[in-house]
């Protein structure tokens, strides 16, 4: 929510859309504001988005967040950037490890813990002669705003080969992502030896922190491919429950997602816990990371009658409500009342990813998607779609079983999985001392 | 004023002795002169080669010898490989003589598209050198044009330092993909030369580099030993080189990492020396 506090910087700036409107639903009835609202409604017309520039701003003013000094804690348990509320941007970068020895997985797992504790709280970068490359790309300025930064690493399968001798450390159920029916997997967009999600308020934060990142690794890691997304913003409206961000298909994406503040149900669905069986002990409180980067065929979507991309999604597409009523995304389908699939089709997208029946509370996941738009097809069709993330404390149960219940539905005609991952996600750095993977390399 | 704070800070901070990455005056303008005379030397011997070489492989294009001209073209590109380190220092020659399809609009059809690369698609694609008896042509002049020029060429020192790091620039940019040598895929011909150039300058400068810098030497040479090592396993039996095709997955990684710690550290290069 928004400071409303009229006397913050906010204040001065002219009403944006949103703000206007909600001070004409208070209509007759607000009229005990009238001299604050007055004042308001009598601003100049609104000349851009929400937040946008104020009166008298100039063509290359940099747009202005209040979001700039957003922290993200950096050690903990687990690492940031799982249950942590997903930002405005996403991306996920995948690498192959050069390293040849253990002393070299090692160097790189403390060096990116020192690139991500600095990169996440923020700081001044050091100065150096002007005659060498400066330290860093100084996108941010010189000194580095945290802007809610959080760096997720994760490692793949392919880090428990021969070359360090952890295979007997690999994680139970870490696997090659393999191919389901509607996919295309381009090897370029696929798998990776290790996987680093940034989520930040901007962009230029996440492109600022990759970069930073490949500045300080030239020997140890080269990037394989990586994906960027965002989510779009809705306006900040006092009293009314938090939405789902929509997806590129218009579709509310995350009705249904477990809460990520209930720690209980965390530890139960998302971070591996001491009990589970299988689970080398080393990987407690850590997480197993899918990635999918899903095109979406837009233009043959928009083709496509209201009517029928309700029924594929399970979902009235404006407010997101189930179709067996209720009025928001928040109401839950009571699919035990439609047996045969007459209001919600039997492979209605919502229905098959979760049926909500006893036994599917064990294949809930936590997702964390971003829409991405990568530009043109050879076609002359836009290139875009989902960059699909998710977390689970069992990959089988979780992602897999979803997906494999996903298989064929409706939706598949429009959409196409072209490439992401399985990974790994590591244990938390707990203090000052410890280091991302040190359970890993000392188990 | 920005520029002055810096430059106030880094005198600050030089004085604390806050850097390893060696005493920045420390190497007189004279002390690079030797060096650079050597580099030069190196150069025009490169470049004698290049135009012995370039007018057997042209010959044989003009002659519409395909098999020939197809084994001239990677032992004579060598010799330019290697000095391409200045060849910012003649640039209009560089595109003429090794331009790539993509740096024209209209790719290979494109009239402006010449050099090495058009002959190499006339061979290798066309398989034919009916259209490249004026590219050839031209190809030798521009050769001799270079070795006329280089008598009167002056090489900053600046340029040349630099140039070893702004080389592993693109190959790390832009032929780590085997992208160059697309029609005949014989880049790791050029990997070589490549490296051997960027690795002619590092042991130019090296007195001066060990001096302050021993660390950043070592390290340097160790980049470069595994990269030969690596391209060494792709020798074939006639003293040239296996095609790209041949490049396993992780070689090619591994080059990609080397190629990346080389254009990191040898940035630094210039700055150690103080040059600007």
């Amino acid at each position: 929510m928004k400071d409303q506090n009229p006397l913050s910087p906010e204040s001065v700036r002219p009403a944006s859309p949103e703000r206007r409107r909600m001070l004409g639903g208070l209509g007759v009835a607000g009229a005990a504001l009238a001299g604050l609202s007055a004042a308001r409604a009598a601003a100049p017309a609104p000349s851009g988005p929400p937040e946008g520039p104020g009166a008298g701003a100039q063509v290359t003013d940099a747009p202005q967040s209040t979001h700039t000094q957003d922290r993200v804690p950096f050690t903990g348990r687990h690492q940031a950037g799982i249950v942590t509320p997903r930002p405005t941007a996403g991306m996920v970068a995948s690498f192959f490890v050069l390293a040849e020895n253990r002393a070299d997985l090692e160097r790189l797992f403390r060096t990116l813990t020192a690139r991500i504790a600095f990169l996440t709280q923020g700081g001044a970068q050091p100065d150096l002669d002007p005659k060498l490359p400066p330290a860093g790309s100084g996108i941010l300025g010189p000194v580095v705003q945290p802007d809610a930064l959080t760096i997720t690493v994760s490692v793949g399968h392919s880090l428990f080969d021969e070359r360090f001798g952890l295979a007997r450390h690999k994680p139970l159920r870490l696997t090659q992502m393999q191919r389901h029916p509607n996919d295309a997997l381009d090897a370029a967009l696929c798998h990776g030896d290790l996987s680093i999600q940034f989520c930040a308020n901007t962009p230029d934060t996440n492109i600022h922190a990759l970069r930073d990142i490949i500045k300080n690794t030239p020997d140890l890691l080269v990037l394989h491919w990586k994906q960027e997304g965002s989510v779009p913003p809705i306006p900040a409206v006092a009293g009314q429950p938090a939405e789902s961000a929509r997806n590129f298909l218009g579709f509310r994406d995350g009705s249904a997602n477990p809460d990520g503040g209930d720690a209980a149900l965390m530890d139960k669905l998302v971070w591996i816990g001491p009990d589970d069986k299988g689970e080398p002990a080393w990987a407690v409180d850590g997480t197993y990371q899918a990635v999918r980067i899903i095109r979406n065929f837009v233009e043959r979507w928009d083709r496509t009658p209201l009517q029928e991309q309700e029924l594929i999604m399970g979902r009235v597409k404006p407010s997101g409500a189930p179709l067996d009523g209720g009025r928001t995304e928040h109401d839950v389908p009571d699919y035990a009342k439609d047996p045969e699939g007459k209001v919600t089709p039997m492979d209605a997208h919502i229905r098959l990813a979760n049926p909500r029946t006893h036994a599917s509370d064990a294949n809930l996941i936590l997702r964390r998607p971003f829409n991405y738009s990568n530009g043109v097809t050879k076609s002359g069709q836009l290139e875009m779609g989902l960059l699909f993330i998710c977390y689970q404390a069992d990959l089988e149960k979780g992602f897999i079983a979803v997906q494999k219940r996903l298989d064929g539905e409706p939706l598949e005609e429009y959409i196409k999985p072209i490439g992401g991952g399985f990974f790994f996600t590591l244990p938390g750095v707990r203090d000052a001392r410890d280091w991302l993977g040190r359970t890993l390399m000392q188990a | 004023m920005h520029f002055r704070r810096r430059f106030l800070a880094t005198l600050v901070a030089g004085a604390a002795g806050l850097y390893t990455a060696a005493s920045f005056a420390a190497v007189s303008p004279l002390e690079l002169v030797a060096p650079i005379a050597d580099y030069k030397i190196y150069v025009a011997e490169n470049v004698r080669k290049l135009a012995t070489d370039t007018r057997a492989f042209t010959a044989a294009v003009k002659a519409g010898d395909i098999e020939k001209a197809k084994k001239l073209y990677a032992p004579t590109r060598t010799s330019y490989e290697k000095i391409e380190p200045i060849a910012e220092l003649f640039s209009d020659l560089d595109s003429a003589i090794d331009s790539r399809a993509d740096d024209h609009e209209k790719a290979e059809k494109d009239p402006a598209f010449g050099g090495f690369h058009r002959i190499e698609y006339a061979l290798w694609v066309q398989k034919s050198t009916k259209e490249v008896n004026k590219t050839a042509d031209k190809l030798l002049a521009d050769v001799l044009e270079l070795q006329k020029r280089l008598v009167a060429l002056t090489f900053p020192p600046e340029k040349v330092v630099g140039g070893a790091a702004v080389l592993m620039e693109e190959v790390a940019a832009t032929k780590i993909s085997g992208e160059e040598n697309r029609y005949s895929h014989t880049d790791l011909w050029d990997f070589q030369a490549n490296f051997e150039g960027a690795y002619k300058i590092v042991e130019l400068l090296r007195p001066l580099i060990v001096k302050d810098n021993k660390s950043f030497s070592d390290k340097t040479d160790a980049n470069f030993k595994t990269v030969f090592d690596t391209l060494a396993k792709y020798r074939s039996a006639d003293g040239g080189f296996d095609t790209y095709s041949k490049l396993s997955e992780r070689d090619r990684k591994l080059l990609a990492g080397r190629v990346n710690t080389l254009a990191e550290d040898l940035s630094k290069l210039r700055g150690m020396l103080g040059l600007n």
